[in-house]
């Protein structure tokens, strides 16, 4: 069965969503959270080196400034782990589900997101990637990542339905964005702005 | 009557206060998140439409950054808190 045939992922129902999925899938996602969720175990609020396949999960908030970093650190971080450690157990416990309430739905977003960041994040994804040939030692890692790729955007879709609609104003403006555009066609990175979408 | 014990106020301290120069929330762009989850969390975060929260999402694409949120330090730091628990690659800067 291809995508475009199969039944919809998530369907509204009952204050919360109806789960299509089949019995392989669900097996696939009731496993994948564990490696990701012991090595969240295993790391502490305090903890000032993290593993470099958790980094990407806790960015700086004060990158270029130590003191400040640290009591952001102190302040936010065991929450933090805290809050991906439950989004993954939520999609774990949750992944032979035939209901999702809004709040399992929105834990299955965020454990997704960080499922695909610290995946993408060992596979050194780009935004322009092609898709590796089935020789590629990490090919099932690629699949895997894919897979990801497409139930959160399905989940994503399904959620922002549920958001408030709010029309535009004429004061709806951006914040002051001090650096204007880039320079020559290039962004901040140094690489070519890419096409509308 | 005593007089009133005078306060030293370093201009450090009063550049610190200074109104005009509030804490600018960044978003930088990332490979792995998606447009459309970029776009679901400004708009679920900081109620933004639909169109405003595309626009920023384009800039993080396309310039590498956008301001997503500027304000007072504490509530800067709240918003970039609530960016990482998103999963969102957000830091904190002084408007210079």
């Amino acid at each position: 069965m291809t995508k475009s045939e199969r039944p919809p992922v998530l369907v509204r129902k009952d204050d919360g969503f109806e789960l299509s999925l089949s019995p392989d899938e669900r097996v696939f996602v009731s496993s994948i959270p564990t490696q990701l969720a012991e090595a969240l175990d295993a790391i502490s609020g305090s903890d000032q080196q993290l593993p470099a396949n958790l980094r990407r999960l806790f960015p700086a908030a004060y990158p270029t400034d130590t003191s400040a970093e640290a009591s952001y650190v102190s302040l936010v971080r065991a929450d933090l782990i805290e809050h991906h450690r439950n989004a993954l157990s939520v999609l774990a416990r949750t992944a032979s589900a035939t209901h999702l309430t809004d709040d399992e739905a929105e834990a299955w977003l965020t454990a997704l997101n960080d499922l695909r960041i610290v995946i993408g994040t060992s596979l050194g994804v780009t935004e322009d990637m092609v898709q590796p040939s089935p020789a590629d030692p990490r090919h099932a890692e690629w699949i895997c990542y894919d897979y990801l790729t497409y139930l959160q955007s399905l989940v994503v879709d399904a959620l922002a339905d549920l958001l408030p609609s709010i029309p535009p104003t004429p004061d709806d403006t951006t914040p002051d964005d001090p650096w204007g555009d880039p320079p020559g066609g290039l962004r901040w990175d140094g690489t070519p702005v890419p096409p509308e979408p | 009557m005593g007089t009133a014990p005078s306060i030293e106020v370093s201009p450090a301290t009063v550049d610190e206060l200074h109104v005009d120069r509030p804490w600018l929330v960044i978003v930088w762009n990332d490979p792995v998140n998606l447009m459309s989850y970029v776009t679901y969390v400004f708009q679920k975060l900081f109620g933004y439409s639909f169109a405003k929260a595309t626009r920023l999402m384009l800039d993080v694409h396309q310039k590498g950054r956008a301001v997503v949120a500027s304000g007072p330090r504490e509530r800067a730091e709240l918003d970039v808190a609530r960016l990482h628990r998103h999963g969102l690659w957000a830091t904190l800067e002084h408007q210079s």
